[in-house]
Order: C-alpha cells, then sequence, then structure tokens
C-alpha cells in the first residue's frame, strides 16, 4: 500500500477526540436534561442530595457509553473482514483490551447505578447494604442493572480470551454477549400497562440495540479507522448498510415507544401531552436529533462513500465527529426519558 | 456463515430463556380523598392517594402539611394494592393543606407529587365525614373513581397488605429467581464460549484452551484491569500501557492467518 498512516501520535488524538466528544455530549445531555425533569420537591418529604441527583444519571450515562463502546468495538472485526490480518492486526491489537475495559467500565457503573437508586428511594444517608439487597430483591429496575452488568462482566471474560487468542474467539460472540446485556436496559425505563405491553418492550428492545449497534459501530470506526484508507476502504461500506438499517429501526422504533407509551398513559391525552410534559417535550427532542443525525449520516454516505471505496482522502473524520456528537446528545437525553414523568 | 448462524441460533435461544421481567408501568395518580383542591367543610380523618395501578409495598410516604409548616400525617403511609393512605391528626386550623407524597411506581421509578385542599372555616370539629365504617365493602368496586372512592380504604389493610405483599413477590418472581437466570444465563454463555472455542480453533490447540480457559482469563480479569477501569475511568492510557504483556502473548498472531 502506498499510503502510509499518519504517526500513532496522531492517530490517537483523532482516536481521542471522536470519542471524547462523544462522551462529553453524552454527559453535558444527561445533566442537562436531568435537571430540566429533576422532580420538584414536595413539602414534608425529604428529597435525596445533590450528589444522588446528579450523580445517577451522570453514572447512568457511563453506563450506556460503555455498554456503546464494548458494543462498538466489538463490531470492528466483524466489519474488517477476516481477510487480511496482517493489515487489521496492528489495530485490533489496540481494540481488544480497550473493549475489556470498556465491559468492566460497564459493569462497575451498572453496580454503581444500583447503588445510587438505592439511595434515592431511601434519601438522607448511606445505602447500607441490606437496603441495597432489598431494593434488588424488590425492584426489577435492581434486578435489570445486576443481570447487565453479569453480562458485562461475560463480556469482559469473553474480550480477555480475545486478547489472548485473537480472532480465533469468534467477532459474533462477542457482539451478542454485548447486545444480550443490553437486554435488561429497558427494563429501568417507562412501561405501560396493557396489552400492548409486549409490543412496546420489544420496540424498545429494538431501539436499545440498535442505537448501541449504530453509534458504537460509528465511533469505533472513526475513533480507530480513519487514518487507514485502505480499512476504511473495507469496513465503512460495511458499515454503511448497518448503520441504514439502525437508522430506520432506530427512528421508527423511537416513535412507537414514545408515543404509545404515552397513548397507554391514564390520564394523558395526545397530542396535548407532547408540549406539556416532560415526557413528551424529550420525545421531541430526540426526534430532533435524529432528524439532524440523517443529513450527516447521508453526506458521509452518499458523497464521502465513493471516495472512501477508492481509497481517496476525506473529511470522514470530521463529518463523523460531528455526527458522533448529535448521537452523544441523543444518548444523554435518552437517560433524561427514562426518568421524566410521563403525565 | 455457517459459525455465524450457530451463534445468531444460540443467541435467539438465550432470549428465549431472557427472564421474563414484567416491567410494570409507571404509576398515575387517578383521584384522592379529599380532591385537589377541595374545600371541606369538616377535617378528614385521613388522606387516601389512588393510583391507576398498585403501589409497591415499602417505599411509600405520605406528609401532610398546614400553612404554618406543621406536619398533620399521623405514623407512616399504608399501602394497599393501588391505594395509599395516612392517618391524620385532628386538624386545627383552617386553611390550605399540602399534601405531598412519594411512591415507589410499580416499574421501580420514584414517582413524587403534591395536591391541596382547603379546610373551611366552620369545622374545627372533626365530625368524621368520610366515616371508615362504610368502606370495607366496596373497596375493589369503584377503584378509579375519584370522588368517594377513598372512604373505603381505612379498615381491614393489616390483612391486604399482607396479601398484596405476597402478591408482589410472586409477580416479581424475587431476588433468589434473579440469581437463577443469571447462573442459567451465563452457563449458556460459557457453554457457547467453549464449543464457538472448539470449532474455530485447528485441532493442535483445541482441546487445551478449552478446558480451563473460560475460567482462567476471568480469573486473571478480576486482579488485571479492574482497578485500571475502576479509578481511571476509560482513560485509554491505560489500556495502552496495561495489556502490553498480553500483546506479547499474541506473538502466535501468524496462525491467525489459517482463520478461515
Amino acid at each position: 500500500m502506498s499510503v502510509t498512516a499518519p504517526p500513532l501520535a496522531r492517530q490517537r488524538t483523532g482516536g481521542l477526540l471522536v470519542a471524547g466528544v462523544f462522551g462529553v455530549c453524552a454527559v453535558a445531555a444527561a445533566v442537562a436534561a436531568g435537571t430540566f425533569t429533576a422532580q420538584e420537591s414536595v413539602p414534608g418529604i425529604p428529597m435525596p442530595g445533590p450528589f444522588v441527583t446528579v450523580g445517577l444519571p451522570v453514572v447512568r450515562v457511563l453506563l450506556d457509553l460503555a455498554a456503546v463502546a464494548v458494543v462498538g468495538l466489538s463490531l470492528l472485526p466483524k466489519l474488517l473482514g477476516f481477510d487480511a490480518p496482517e493489515r487489521t492486526e496492528p489495530v485490533l491489537l489496540r481494540v481488544r483490551p480497550l473493549a475489556v475495559i470498556a465491559a468492566w467500565v460497564w459493569a462497575i457503573c451498572a453496580l454503581l447505578t444500583i447503588v445510587l437508586q438505592t439511595a434515592e428511594l431511601n434519601p438522607g444517608g448511606v445505602p447500607t447494604f441490606g437496603m441495597i439487597a432489598a431494593y434488588v430483591g424488590d425492584v426489577g429496575t435492581g434486578q435489570g442493572l445486576l443481570f447487565s452488568a453479569a453480562c458485562a462482566l461475560a463480556a469482559a471474560g469473553i474480550g480477555l480470551m480475545a486478547v489472548r487468542f485473537g480472532e480465533k474467539v469468534p467477532a459474533e460472540l462477542r457482539v451478542i454477549v454485548a447486545l444480550f446485556g443490553l437486554l435488561p436496559i429497558p427494563v429501568t425505563g417507562h412501561a405501560v400497562n396493557s396489552v400492548w405491553h409486549d409490543p412496546i418492550m420489544i420496540s424498545m428492545e429494538i431501539h436499545v440495540m440498535g442505537a448501541a449497534a449504530w453509534s458504537g459501530g460509528l465511533v469505533a470506526t472513526a475513533a480507530f479507522l480513519a487514518p487507514h484508507r485502505d480499512l476504511l476502504a473495507v469496513a465503512l461500506p460495511r458499515f454503511s448498510r448497518l448503520a441504514t438499517l439502525c437508522l430506520l429501526l432506530v427512528g421508527l422504533s423511537g416513535l412507537v415507544t414514545g408515543l404509545g407509551t404515552m397513548a397507554l398513559t391514564p390520564g394523558v391525552t395526545l397530542p396535548d401531552a407532547i408540549v406539556t410534559s416532560h415526557y413528551g417535550l424529550l420525545v421531541v427532542v430526540k426526534t430532533a436529533l435524529v432528524a439532524a443525525l440523517v443529513p450527516l449520516a447521508a453526506h458521509i454516505r452518499f458523497r464521502l462513500l465513493p471516495a472512501v471505496r477508492q481509497g481517496r482522502a476525506t473529511a470522514l473524520a470530521r463529518w463523523a465527529t460531528a455526527e458522533v456528537g448529535v448521537m452523544g446528545l441523543a444518548y444523554g437525553v435518552a437517560v433524561a426519558i427514562t426518568r421524566a414523568s410521563i403525565a | 456463515m455457517r459459525r455465524l448462524l450457530t451463534v445468531l441460533l444460540l443467541a435467539c435461544a438465550a432470549m428465549g430463556v431472557v427472564p421474563p421481567y414484567a416491567a410494570q408501568a409507571h404509576n398515575v395518580l387517578v383521584g384522592s380523598d379529599p380532591a385537589d383542591g377541595a374545600t371541606l367543610a369538616a377535617a378528614p380523618r385521613q388522606v387516601t392517594l389512588v393510583f391507576d395501578q398498585a403501589v409497591r409495598q415499602g417505599y411509600a410516604r405520605i406528609e401532610v402539611t398546614g400553612a404554618d409548616g406543621a406536619s398533620w400525617a399521623d405514623g407512616d403511609a399504608v399501602v394497599a394494592a393501588e391505594r395509599v393512605s395516612v392517618k391524620l391528626k385532628p386538624l386545627t386550623g383552617s386553611g390550605t393543606y399540602v399534601v405531598g407524597y412519594r411512591i415507589l411506581s410499580a416499574d421501580g421509578h420514584p414517582v413524587t407529587g403534591r395536591l391541596t385542599f382547603v379546610l373551611g372555616t366552620a369545622s374545627t370539629t372533626t365530625s368524621a365525614a368520610p366515616s371508615p365504617g362504610t368502606g370495607t365493602g366496596a373497596a375493589g368496586s369503584d377503584a378509579g373513581a375519584s370522588s368517594g372512592a377513598g372512604a373505603s380504604s381505612g379498615t381491614g389493610t393489616g390483612s391486604a397488605e399482607a396479601g398484596a405483599a405476597a402478591a408482589e413477590a410472586a409477580a416479581n418472581g424475587g431476588a433468589g429467581m434473579a440469581v437463577v437466570w443469571i447462573v442459567g444465563a451465563l452457563l449458556l454463555l460459557a457453554a457457547g464460549t467453549v464449543v464457538a472455542l472448539r470449532r474455530a480453533a485447528p485441532s493442535p490447540g483445541g482441546s487445551s484452551p478449552a478446558g480451563p480457559s473460560p475460567a482462567a482469563p476471568s480469573g486473571a480479569s478480576t486482579s488485571g484491569p479492574a482497578p485500571g477501569a475502576g479509578t481511571s475511568g476509560p482513560a485509554p492510557r491505560a489500556g495502552t500501557s496495561g495489556p502490553a504483556p498480553g500483546a506479547s502473548v499474541l506473538g502466535g498472531a501468524g496462525d491467525e492467518g489459517a482463520r478461515p
């Protein structure tokens, strides 16, 4: 290959920039949206302290980001293919340990979320171990987070095997274990009490997994492959097909879930609730963010992709960073929406 | 391709096994006694909130605050299915009272809110307008109705509470069930890993990594990257420096080429 990759130091900064934009946007949006939807203080009822009210959305969004990172880093070998290990191995050698670390962050954040949610329910003190055990025993959210943490640990174990044995550990398995850990996440959100409960839950599962594959794949591709035009020419067309599918799935399932949940909640009348309730406003914000993603994604898909296919230099890193930033904002809002009041 | 199908099939099987988390819905206040904004002639003996579905036991709180900030709730809130009630001390002053509540919604979210009622001037006597005696029979019938519904909930909550707790535990599966599900899912994942490794590995190395490997790396992992991940968060510095020895173990990356 006549194209020489830029020095490693510059690659690192580029990758750090993409990951940093994603993370900062997500945390900022989570804190902002969390403040917006904060429950009003009620006379006579003790409310959790600022450590919990700020810490909970931050830890929760870090959980999401770590899970997205695990999914994206696990997708990368699948996107690169297995035909040219002499070219892909240098990248994958850096990717695999990061996937393990991200899985550990995921597990730790899930456990921390359990502790913080227990503290939220028992204001005015540090939760004891008994309180946490009671919370996990009583509340489905605690069990879902525990299950998610267990899956994250399994992903870390499999990721370690991949560090040791390379691509002999199937990439599909790593992707599936990571997606498996995302399954209980919708349990921590809203649900409705009707016959439509199951379809809406399935819609939410599709939403969560599609969003993770889409944003994780983009972050991993932009952070690790942008400097390697030869690898990008292989991976980006594959990712582009996946992203198109994910865009449709995420948009559709998001609208179905959001509007369905509102329509089926007693005392909520559509379309008024879209602008009067916190939940409805956040649904509008998320729809707007997805709409903002479409032109960015379309530019990469229709303008940059042909050039990338031919191995020419493109401004992919910049466009991908912009898209990743919008995705981060959407993830931050998503954390708030799981806790916003519908009515 | 066949391997992909196998893994997908395995995943679908696992998804079928996924815990039947009955993710219940978000509770919504549908009624109360006294009603929000009502002006009462006589002081109520208790405040009852009616939600659209059963409230979780154990985390409910109701506080009634007078205009001067004094607390009037007498004892803790009592949960009976979708009704949460609290007894009141005899209200002495007329004026506006604020009822604040915080319950744990069925889907695990804390729900807080407030409503107010006004006690008229003529009524410093606690003449027991919502008499508790009328209640017991009508408890189930008019659950959604907000007007007279609250009067019924005071009596017989003792046994109802125990029954509700048992029903809730049964619907939930309890922590024991969660552990069973987690262990089952992990076993399934471990089996899938072993199978996938056996299939992927060429015959000479096949037997040795399959046996001890699922345990060994995870054992190493607790000491390895865990502290780094915990303390420094997602900083990639730790990643690049940490696994360097691991990368050297992978010197056998040459036989990656043999991979189909």
